[in-house]
């Protein structure tokens, strides 16, 4: 019965809960094998099962990819070829216009090092300010909420191990079942002591019929549900006098504001029942520990720092933060969502969760890199700001881009795509030729996550340790690789380490002192301590499993209390986009799914995209289970398959955004940003619906068969 | 720096406070404010004054702008300062004191008080109201109201409106008989239509208060304080304390006396101006705005963001264009929910209707091109959040009107799993359908363990490992095989036999790599 198999200990390739598994090879063949390590105590969805059919893909990219000109195929070449057409591109675009016209977009699934290399290398390399990543779209509103209230952003300040010790927990826009279901082990054993999961959401999701009390809120309107949550918790007196005085800061302003959201109020502009509310609101209050969790529903919307300001304020007033067993959190998404916004690759920052417009964190950063600091350029555009400047005047004229699809996953999708294709050069990374590598200049074949070394940091923000189980195919460069023998044909060869140990040293120098301080954390750490939590400033520390069981991150120490108001999306339902349009994700595939679409179990568990519509709103269209539908708004078209259900709100459509052809949801989304985070609101929109009859699936299928 | 508009509000209520708080969320540093309260208080929230009157909620509960809020965005109030006169000439507002304030922009936001029907002997030689006898309307006639209840037995409330069913709650918890009289033929007759009227009726009389239809009140017996009242029909009923909640009255007077245009209310236009002074605007209950004057706060909350915008010119383009009318509230355990047109307008209008008289229930819904106009929900006010929604939205409607009323198809009972079709997914996490877990035990996988590891059933969260365990149970019909062992539900991992590369060998492998 026992056999041997070489086992390499490593973390799923996808979410920001990487949970542990074991990569082995047998005879050749990688496969994943569970792992019992604290995020997922072995359990892995079938995504994380399959992760390892990826690896020897026949579709990988395995050879750069190049195009002549613009009309001209991309034809395999020579890697010098390839790295010496992308430095003769940025050193001609920023001749010609400056050295703002280079750009570069990252991902929040690259490592720490390579965020922090790619930071370091728009800032010293390049010397431009253009700098962002797809972790703008994810957390952004969240980390700016965060450090407003609480003077740091770490997506969760407490471990999963303490979900259990919750009496209740409100869970406001996450479907986890569905996104990160190993993490259900922590909400089902919260359940089985008895304690209460609230899940806010426009639809009944499987998490939601998991709940204790599920509030079906109108898309857009969870400010109004926070501060009537709160409105009724101060009413009946559930509210934690010594807490607010001892903790907090600026409570008055906010109790104020929330006097204006009475219950029958916000009952009129949430549609969740006064009854509901109340039932909410005694839960949280009377329990003895709660936990108040967001994640992208709440948070991608034009008002979205607004929104997470709204529940922190209510964790606080209810005294359940920075006491065990309660606190605010956010359940980041991507893989390393929670490493890749603290160390550079974000256009206001510098490693360390520095900020670049900051005199004192540039002179450190400055010192490190060993430039002056005058020569670090200030802060960049945001995401979607830069994506939609490309090629125009005062814009970026050529894009390096690693580890993001924005061409399926930004909003209004098809006009990204038009920007893209404006760019004078375009060179993209990526494992496998997605919408956006297709459009590019240069593609770079870049190693997956079982061929390379490096740290992720999760949500909860425990660093984890990413090891080399297998040699990538013949031909496959790392991004690191890539970075390094770029920045060597510019000139700067010597700064840029491709090894990632010793662009991880580098790192934990770069952050001491910051926020995110990663100086005490080696890969020996991680790997004996089952991951270290920053901030971890020398190797002596223990690391931080806990923030703020003592003192806020505050100058004064104290959370501080915001006032919010609640605003109306940027695009409500009118007579000619008459519901509202909202995106997720499904089970089976990971964002813009590059990666999961190409995996044969996933596909097939979820084939193609689909809009979820309630029964009684379809038959008002004659549109039956199954049956093509328009959806239209302002921004662009979808054709997807009706998904009929009970589970979803009477004005409002579901459709997910894994993929990028005429069923891209991001075609249709808005890309109004919220004035702080600058995060586009995915979540909200306006949208109509047709039928689409037989005939014209008749004459678009003869269209696509010419 | 261009010099300063001097912005002058008179009236700190629901509206004017509120019209404030928005010209500054707009910025508003172009002006230097100064506020006239009649009222000795910061700004309160009138829409909690029945909970303060039933003593759910203290006075302090309710403020809205407490006095020093002002202090903190530099406006000048003048709490318990009436405005006697306007001068629109000169440009300024003259107090009761005689003080002259001087403005570039005026809002009128004095609200509106208590209409009292004309009724014989209801003041005294001196004109105050007779003692016992209160209007409804301001936090001091909730406190007077509330400490008066306290040594009455039987009190009567004129007026079957809104605030007449919320003063007679509030009363009614102060432990009075409580008498409702009401000129009208049924109750809330602004918001119900007859049938609910009366439902409405019956429910009151079940909870013992005494309902007065069609009945006017002519004359207030008593010579120092209230004894009873007279009726129009001649008959009498005693009492010792008496409300009048029989609807409110602009305060325009001080618009009329300075010559703007006064009907009902202040007219004015679509920004809120008056329709004769382009320096003046009126917002809340004293505005009359195409024909209509606004008690609740909703649209008034409306109207402010219009003034807002037009004022501080972050939006020149915005008008207000009326609101819908909606209310929602509990008399005494009775749900009700009304909105818009209660009744069809003609007959191309269609209303769907249902009624349970003996449990108290009636739904009504009044729609026009599939487009929800009216509702009245009573007694079972499950629906009222979407429905209302639907109405303030004009979102068009579903076929089924029954799912507009009930909720049908939800909380359906759960199946057993035996009963549930192949297709039904087991695990969520690695969609594993009942049919596969099926298929798998025919192909001998027959204990729990054998086909989670051959399905990965149970393999993620692990919240469907007994679902898995019951159905290995029913397809194996008690012929399971030996190795069948129950799973723990509290552990999920099983560990397998692997030899790990700890971290140094990594370090080596990454190091022979590096090209």
């Amino acid at each position: 019965m026992l056999e041997l198999i070489a086992a390499t200990a490593t973390h799923c390739p996808y979410c920001s809960l990487q949970c542990g598994m074991y990569l082995t090879i047998d005879e050749g063949r990688p496969a994943v094998a569970p792992r019992d390590f604290p995020t997922n105590r072995g359990g892995l969805c079938q995504k994380g099962w399959t992760a390892a059919n990826l690896l020897a893909h026949p579709e990988r990219l395995t050879t750069p990819l190049m195009r002549h000109s613009k009309d001209d195929d991309l034809r395999p070449v020579a890697w010098e070829t390839a790295l010496e057409r992308i430095a003769c591109e940025i050193r001609a675009a920023q001749e010609c216009y400056g050295r703002d016209a280079v750009g570069i977009f990252g991902g929040g699934g690259l490592t720490n090092e390579k965020a922090y290399l790619l930071g370091k290398f728009a800032r010293v390399a390049l010397r431009t300010p253009h700098i962002d990543y797809n972790g703008r779209f994810c957390m952004s509103s969240a980390a700016a909420a965060s450090i407003k209230a609480f003077g740091v952003d770490r997506g969760m300040p407490f471990p999963l191990e303490d979900i259990p010790s919750a009496e209740t927990i409100l869970l406001i826009g996450s479907n986890v079942v569905e996104t990160m279901p190993p993490v259900m082990q922590y909400f089902d054993e919260q359940q089985r002591h008895g304690g209460s999961l609230i899940v806010v959401d426009p639809r009944a999701t499987r998490t939601a019929q998991r709940a204790t009390l599920h509030l079906q809120l109108t898309p857009g309107s969870d400010a109004a549900l926070a501060n009537g949550l709160l409105h009724i918790a101060i009413r009946d007196g559930l509210i934690d006098h010594d807490f607010i005085a001892a903790r907090t800061s600026g409570f008055a302003e906010v109790r104020r504001v929330v006097a204006s959201y009475w219950p029958e109020r916000v009952e009129r502009l949430t549609g969740v029942p006064a009854k509901q509310l109340t039932a909410a609101a005694q839960l949280l209050g009377t329990a003895a520990t709660a936990m108040i969790l967001t994640a992208r529903g709440t948070e991608q919307q034009s008002s979205g720092v607004d929104n997470v300001l709204a529940f922190i304020n209510l964790a606080l007033a209810l005294g359940k933060a920075g006491r065990p067993s309660c606190g605010y959190g956010c359940l980041t998404g991507q893989g390393n969502g929670q490493g890749g916004r603290e160390h550079g690759q974000k256009a206001d920052q510098l490693p360390g969760y520095r900020k670049i417009d900051n005199p004192e964190h540039r002179a450190h950063i400055a010192r490190v890199w060993d430039v002056d600091e005058a020569s670090l350029p200030g802060p960049g555009r945001s995401a979607y700001e830069l994506l939609d400047t490309l090629g125009e005047a005062g814009g970026v004229r050529a894009l390096l881009l690693m580890g993001s699809n924005p061409a399926v996953s930004a909003p209004h999708a098809g006009h990204v795509r038009k920007r893209l294709a404006a760019l004078d050069f375009l060179a993209v990374a990526d494992l496998f030729l997605s919408e956006t590598a297709q459009l590019a200049d240069v593609v770079l074949p870049a190693t997956q996550w079982a061929e390379e070394e490096g740290t992720m940091t999760n949500l909860e923000g425990r660093v984890l340790l990413r090891q080399r189980a297998c040699d990538p195919p013949p031909g496959v460069w790392s991004d690191t690789q890539i970075i390094a023998g770029l920045a060597e044909r510019l000139g700067y060869g010597q700064r840029f380490p491709a090894e990632p140990r010793a662009i991880f040293d580098e790192l934990r120098r770069a952050s001491a002192g910051g926020i995110a301080d990663y100086a005490g954390i080696t890969y020996e750490r991680i790997a004996a301590e089952d991951g270290v939590f920053w901030p971890c400033p020398d190797e002596q520390h223990p690391g931080t499993p806990r923030l703020f069981l003592e003192r806020f991150a505050t100058d004064d120490g104290r959370a501080r209390f915001l006032p919010v108001q609640h605003r109306p999306a940027a695009e409500e339902p009118d007579n000619d986009y008459p519901f509202y349009l909202i995106t997720g994700r499904v089970m089976a595939h990971y964002q813009s799914g590059t990666q999961t679409r190409r995996v044969k179990e996933l596909r097939d568990a979820s084939p193609q995209a689909f809009v979820e519509i309630h029964p009684a709103l379809a038959r008002r269209y004659a549109i039956a289970d199954n049956d093509l539908v328009r959806l239209t708004t302002r921004r662009g078209t979808a054709i997807v398959h009706a998904r009929l259900t009970t589970t979803i709100r009477l004005d409002t459509v579901f459709v997910p955004f894994h993929w990028g052809d005429e069923d891209c949801a991001n075609r249709l989304t808005n890309p109004a940003l919220d004035p702080v985070s600058k995060m586009p609101e995915f979540k909200v929109c306006a949208v109509r619906m047709a039928k689409v009859e037989p005939h014209e699936t008749l004459i678009r299928a003869k269209g696509a068969a010419q | 720096m261009t010099e300063k508009q001097r912005l002058v509000v008179i009236g700190n209520g629901m509206a004017g406070a509120r019209a404030v708080e928005e010209i500054l969320a707009r910025g508003g540093e172009q002006f230097t404010i100064t506020m006239f309260g009649a009222e000795p208080y910061g700004n309160y929230n009138r829409i909690m004054l029945s909970e303060v009157l039933s003593g759910n909620q203290s006075p302090e509960q309710i403020f809205l702008n407490p006095l020093d809020w002002y202090a903190e965005h530099n406006i000048t109030l003048h709490a318990g300062t009436p405005i006697a006169n306007i001068d629109r000439a000169a440009r300024e507002v003259i107090t009761q004191h005689g003080l002259r304030v001087p403005y570039d922009i005026l809002i009128i936001a004095t609200g509106s008080h208590a209409f009292v029907p004309l009724m014989d002997d209801l003041r005294d030689s001196a004109g105050r109201l007779k003692e016992g006898v209160f209007v409804f309307r301001t936090l001091d006639d909730c406190q007077k109201i509330a400490s008066y209840a306290q040594r009455s037995t039987c009190a009567a409330v004129i007026g079957g409106g809104l605030l007449g069913l919320e003063a007679a709650r509030g009363l009614l918890t102060h432990g009075c008989e409580v008498h409702i009289i009401q000129r009208a033929s049924s109750l809330m007759n602004q918001q119900l239509d007859t049938r609910s009227g009366a439902l409405l009726k019956a429910a009151m009389e079940a909870l013992g208060v005494h309902v007065h239809c069609d009945t006017q009140t002519s004359s207030i017996l008593g010579n120092r304080n209230v004894t009873g009242l007279k009726f129009e029909d001649g008959s009498e009923l005693a009492c010792d304390m008496l409300v009048i909640a029989a609807g409110i009255k602009p305060n325009a007077d001080l618009a009329l006396r300075c010559g703007l245009t006064v009907e009902r209310g202040i007219v004015v236009t679509d920004q809120m101006r008056s329709v004769d002074d382009s320096c003046i605007y009126a917002v809340g209950e004293c505005a009359q705005h195409r024909g209509m004057v606004y008690g609740l706060v909703a649209p008034i909350w409306e109207q402010v963001r219009v003034l807002a915008d037009n004022l501080t010119r972050q939006n020149g383009d915005a008008a207000y264009h009326g609101s819908k009318l909606a209310t929602k509230l509990k008399v005494m355990g009775v749900d009700l929910a009304s909105m818009g047109r209660v009744e069809p307008q003609d007959e191309h209008d269609e209303v769907v209707l249902y009624s349970e008289p003996k449990r108290g229930i009636y739904k009504k819904l009044v729609i026009r091109d599939d487009r929800l106009i009216g509702a009245i929900l009573l007694g079972d006010i499950g629906k009222s959040a979407y429905l209302m929604q639907s109405f303030d939205r004009n979102t068009p409607l579903p076929g089924e009107r029954a799912a507009l009323l009930f909720d049908i198809g939800a909380g359906a009972k759960q199946e057993s799993l035996q009963d549930l079709p192949d297709d039904t997914q087991i695990c969520n996490c690695n969609g594993v359908s009942k049919g596969v877990i099926r298929q798998c035990i025919a192909k001998g996988k027959r204990s729990p363990k054998a086909v989670m590891e051959a399905t990965r059933a149970g393999m993620g969260c692990g919240s469907c490992k007994s679902q898995v365990q019951e159905l290995v149970t029913f397809f194996c019909a008690g012929d399971s095989g030996e190795d069948f062992e129950l799973i723990n539900q509290e552990t999920l991992y099983t560990p397998l036999t692997l030899s790990v590369k700890p971290c140094a060998d990594a370090k080596s492998a990454s190091q022979g790599q590096a090209q």
